[in-house]
């Protein structure tokens, strides 16, 4: 096994592309990011690590915008990370000097998608280890979001986790993702936040949340924000925790 | 319609090249170029800018009433002077590194920024472009603020800036008339007047006025046209 996951161009016999494997593992170690989808409103949420005493928290940012109606989080190295967002970059600004017009969410999607499967064909390069879940409106209208892997494949959904438990939290997701949760703006907010608290502990500090509306730049919400939403979860679960004891007691 | 082209021969001799006339059957006999006269001029809370509307090609108006007050940014402008697809194609390539600057750092981008890339283009393509441009915007940092780019690429800020084919016949006007510390609508009243006087004796000037007002607040638009723009002396 370990001859063929050197060199990259290089199949294994049973139809392996080991590099690729192991950058989908580097993503598996990254911190969480969580992504949902609602009807005006598209969140990101992602997981902040602890830092150290000296660092300075405004430094680490795992939400980037791309152009002014497209953002991303991620999963993963940061620095490849770093990289491919700079590329993505350019191409938005590339299309709109080019066609006169903003891209479209899967354009940019397939585009940093093209870049990573370049990556797992070329000798003397590793793959990128890193998957993104790039949001944003289409014409200012239609809410999008895809998640790209290291393979180089991307796919839409309507809400989705990368990193660390991602398992976990899309299990959360697809028990409370419905059209009822993600109304508005705040529904939207409060189901990330509260798929993130799955597997995060519960704090102002332990996480950094993105929002796009329609038609609006994105906005980071303040760790004070974010405080009153986590308070008003915590407060729900509180009132549910009491409700199924009184139950119990009753019956 | 004639042109003079060179002609091109092989013989048994070698290659030889000659004048000859060949029929022009393109419409144009010129390059399009915004002969114009363009202004800008810095006031408290930012800038005044202003344009002629004609395009020329020749003695052929192509559009008579262009818009060369371009938008590179929401807070900052450039007047276009000289060939059309010139400073058409500098402005699309100015705003595409500023869009991308904008993304990158969060905030919207200085002036001086917008100003220094137009001069780094036009000194980069000095030889093949013929682009006189002003630059004009508003930012937080240093308010409203002109700069001038002219032909050969350098960069000057000034409190008022005058360019394009029009803009010889008024340095007296503007030099006699220019105070600083004026008002916004005194603003405006200048750059009309000037505009309508290079307008009038400029051939490659004309059509209506076109000025726009660049604040912390936005960008506001103005348009005047026939009897709206002012009237000197006429025989």
């Amino acid at each position: 096994m370990s001859r063929y996951d050197s060199a990259l161009t290089v199949f294994s016999p049973d139809g392996h592309l080991f590099q690729v494997e192991y950058a989908q593992e580097a993503v598996k170690k990254g911190s969480t990011a969580v992504a949902v989808r609602g009807q005006d409103a598209v969140v990101l949420a992602v997981e902040k690590r602890a830092l150290a005493k000296l660092q300075d928290a405004r430094t680490v940012r795992k939400i980037c915008s791309l152009d002014d109606h497209v953002c991303l989080a991620f999963a993963g190295l940061t620095a490849d990370a770093r990289v491919l967002v700079n590329k993505a970059r350019v191409e938005c600004q590339s299309h709109q000097l080019t066609v006169e017009d903003p891209v479209n969410v899967e354009y940019i999607t397939r585009y940093i998608a093209s870049v990573c499967q370049r990556y797992t064909q070329r000798s003397g390069a590793r793959p990128f280890g890193v998957s993104f879940l790039i949001v944003g409106f289409d014409r200012g209208e239609v809410p999008r979001l895809y998640q790209t892997e290291p393979a180089g494949t991307y796919h839409e959904w309507k809400a989705n986790a990368t990193g660390r438990n991602a398992k976990t939290v899309r299990e959360y997701l697809e028990k409370h993702y419905s059209s009822e949760t993600t109304k508005s703006r705040d529904d939207v907010i409060l189901l990330a936040i509260r798929a993130l608290l799955e597997v995060v502990q519960s704090g102002t500090k332990t996480m950094e949340l993105a929002v796009m509306e329609k038609g609006r730049p994105i906005q980071f919400l303040e760790p004070e924000e974010i405080g009153k939403y986590v308070q008003q979860i915590e407060l729900a679960k509180e009132e549910e925790a009491k409700r199924k004891k009184s139950k119990k007691e009753t019956a | 319609f004639y042109e003079i082209k060179m002609a091109t021969v092989m013989d048994h001799f070698g290659l030889h090249s000659f004048p000859t006339a060949v029929p022009c059957s393109e419409v144009y006999s010129e390059e399009v170029s915004t002969g114009t006269s363009i202004m800008a001029v810095e006031y408290a809370d930012g800038v005044i800018i202003g344009a002629d509307s004609r395009t020329s090609s020749g003695a052929f108006v192509v559009n008579r009433v262009t818009d060369k007050l371009t938008k590179v940014t929401d807070h900052i402008y450039c007047c276009r002077s000289g060939s059309a697809a010139d400073t058409q194609n500098i402005a699309d390539l100015i705003k595409f590194y500023l869009s991308l600057r904008s993304v990158e750092t969060g905030e919207p981008p200085l002036v001086k920024i917008a100003a220094n890339l137009f001069s780094r283009r036009c000194y980069k393509k000095r030889e093949s472009a013929i682009a006189g441009i002003i630059c004009a915007g508003w930012d937080k940092k240093e308010g409203g603020q002109v700069f001038s780019i002219p032909l050969g690429g350098m960069c000057l800020r000034q409190p008022f800036a005058i360019g394009g084919s029009g803009s010889t016949y008024v340095y007296g006007y503007c030099d006699a008339h220019y105070r600083a510390g004026m008002s916004k609508e005194e603003c405006i009243e200048f750059v009309k007047n000037v505009l309508s006087l290079a307008m009038s004796r400029d051939g490659s000037s004309g059509g209506v006025i076109r000025i726009a007002s660049i604040e912390e607040g936005g960008v506001e638009r103005f348009l005047f046209t026939g009897d709206e723009i002012p009237k000197f002396y006429q025989d």
